[in-house]
């Protein structure tokens, strides 16, 4: 179904962008200018709704978060908040705690990031050879990304816990029994792998689309010149894959970024810290300590770490847009 | 079989990969494993799950009892009210920004004034954030707004959905301008071409749409963690998250409860999976 549509849409867009200029055009010469200012109007009142929610759910609360960590105030607003300028950020880069808490970020989406991109490469890959039964095994695989997070982190911490079924399995093979959560060494690891099996089918239904996109005569091309899987792997799928790929890493990135569920309901940030990142930091400063201004601090440099990641990862995979999937 | 043979759409060159085949099975065993497993414990008693966890045996994936009593259970408590409260916001959220997605998608689309591109390119950026990185300060100002513990405090941060807004314009840019124009010769209003013309012919981009917002809003659980504390607007995933910490005893419970959440958007896509490829693709595009 999916391929149906990935094979409409290039000759759609290239129909939809001809007809529009033309139509533009068009209307340029012909139209009175009262029809015009009409249709502005009628613009900016379907805009509105749209604009106003963007400016008051997602650029107020940027300025806010921004302006609020600039000042000081007492838990609970006692006193007026004062001037602090940097401040905050002063406070914040002075503790040993804080750095830890970014490098386990970075860490965490250096490793989370890439690990669940290539198994769900891997898996688009498989999914879209021929096999029998095909789209029974891709829905297998994307059910988990189905379930409310809440839900699936709660089963795997029932799953992984010293007497649970993980470790039945572990004793059974003849290996040793895992600590995973309650241990400050396995207890990230752990969040991987919960965050990897929800994350992983998602990923992989955009990469199939992918590949579905493209050109059949590209596989037969490199069928004809004798390329083995891997070959036709490297030299035909990746290249042809970076749009879909990037859209995938970024997207997957944002989202471990800010990655919150399962270590508020699984870990509470430890044992030991071992799994406080910054999403969870500056919900613990702002509501568990009611530092509200450190807490917007950490917001902003939650956001800035995570668009440097972002743009590092445009400049990795854009550098040359192979022909054919513009 | 010839290279060239193609069982319909999507089927690679070649002949049925085995290796493929075998690969394909074993992996998605590892990943509908546990779904399954939490399923089977949504419909089992308490004692049996206990039993079942250590050591290995068939057990653990065999019940020795089924019945919906967990269910039952789970809704006479807290979690039923929950539930209904997630609906309604949910169904809240849809409505609203749907409305609002399609009206701005229509004059994005199909409407010419100046700024239009900075515009779109706005509302794309505006979705590229995530919404949990704001969160934070944004509950700061429904404070300040008395819109914390509020319906609509749930609702609103759900409204604005970037996706859903590219999806129905990348639609709307697909239907023919002669339909328009034949509209307006008539006299029709833009919000009566939008309503009589454009919304008629967008059954899947809508839907695909509605969808996108409802998940959205569905697996929510920062947003109503930090912007309500009323119990009476709490929200299913908090509730079981509640119930989880506070008596975990009681796993056969905590198993219908995240099957209970997974249910509906599984319901959901499995009734709109048509438009489901649609939006993979949509999104993959941009």
């Amino acid at each position: 179904m999916s391929h149906m549509q990935s094979k409409r849409m290039p000759d759609e867009r290239l129909a939809v962008g001809l007809g529009a200029s033309r139509a533009g055009a068009n209307r340029t010469k012909r139209r009175p200018s009262r029809q015009r200012r009409a249709e502005a109007l009628w613009a900016a009142a379907f805009l509105a709704p749209a604009l106003a929610a963007i400016l008051a759910l997602r650029l107020a609360p940027a300025a806010e978060a921004l302006v609020t960590s600039l000042y000081r105030g007492l838990p609970g607003g006692l006193r007026p908040q004062v001037f602090a300028g940097l401040g905050n950020y002063q406070m914040l880069f002075a503790n040993q705690a804080y750095w830890e808490t970014i490098g386990r970020t970075i860490v965490f989406n250096l490793v989370i990031n890439p690990l669940q991109i290539a198994v769900a490469l891997l898996l688009a890959v498989v999914m879209t050879r021929k096999i029998p039964a095909r789209s029974i095994w891709r829905v297998l695989v994307f059910i988990p990304a189905t379930i409310p997070i809440v839900g699936s982190s709660i089963a795997w911490g029932i799953a992984l816990q010293p007497q649970g079924p993980v470790n039945a399995i572990l004793a059974a093979l003849g290996g040793s029994t895992q600590p995973f959560f309650t241990s400050p060494q396995q207890s990230m690891a752990s969040i991987i792998l919960v965050a990897s099996w929800i994350g992983i089918g998602y990923w992989m239904i955009f990469l199939i689309s992918g590949i579905d996109a493209i050109p059949e005569e590209l596989f037969e091309a490199a069928k004809l010149d004798k390329a083995g899987p891997i070959r036709t792997f490297f030299h035909v799928t990746i290249p042809m894959l970076k749009r879909p790929l990037l859209f995938v890493l970024v997207a997957d990135t944002v989202a471990n970024f800010v990655l919150f569920v399962p270590i508020q309901v699984l870990t509470g940030g430890g044992p030991e810290s071992s799994t406080t990142m910054q999403m969870f930091n500056a919900y613990r400063t702002t509501f568990g300590h009611s530092a509200k201004n450190m807490g917007a601090a950490e917001v902003v440099i939650l956001c800035l770490i995570m668009l440097a990641f972002v743009a590092v990862q445009f400049r990795l995979l854009r550098e040359d847009d192979p022909r054919g999937t513009k | 079989m010839s290279p060239r043979t193609r069982f319909g759409v999507g089927h690679r060159v070649g002949r049925t990969s085995w290796v493929a085949t075998v690969s394909a099975v074993l992996l998605s065993l590892i990943f509908i494993l546990p779904a399954f497993w939490m399923m089977i414990n949504s419909l089992r008693p308490t004692v049996d799950i206990f039993e079942s966890l250590w050591p290995l045996s068939p057990r653990v994936i065999v019940p020795t009892s089924l019945g919906l009593q967990n269910y039952f259970t789970l809704f006479s408590g807290s979690f039923g009210r929950a539930f209904l409260v997630s609906m309604a916001v949910c169904l809240v959220t849809v409505v609203i920004g749907l409305a609002l997605s399609v009206a701005a998608a229509y004059a994005l689309a199909v409407l010419r004034f100046p700024g239009r591109n900075a515009i779109f390119a706005a509302v794309v950026i505006s979705f590229m954030v995530p919404f949990e990185a704001i969160a934070i300060p944004l509950s700061q100002l429904f404070n300040d707004w008395g819109l914390t513990n509020t319906f609509m405090g749930l609702v609103l941060p759900g409204v604005c959905n970037g996706l859903a807004i590219f999806n129905l314009r990348q639609h709307f840019l697909s239907v023919p301008t002669s339909y328009r124009e034949a509209a307006t010769v008539d006299g029709a209003s833009e919000l009566r071409v939008l309503w009589s013309v454009f919304v008629p012919v967008s059954g899947p981009a809508i839907s695909n749409s509605a969808l996108l917002i409802f998940l959205g809003q569905w697996s929510a659980y920062l947003w109503p963690l930090i912007a309500v504390s009323s119990p009476n607007l709490q929200v299913a995933p908090l509730a079981l998250a509640k119930a989880f910490t506070e008596h975990s005893a009681d796993y056969g419970a905590t198993f219908a409860g995240a099957m209970a959440l997974a249910i509906v958007p599984a319901t959901l896509m499995l009734v709109l999976q048509r438009f489901f490829g649609r939006l993979a693709i949509g999104s993959g595009e941009k």
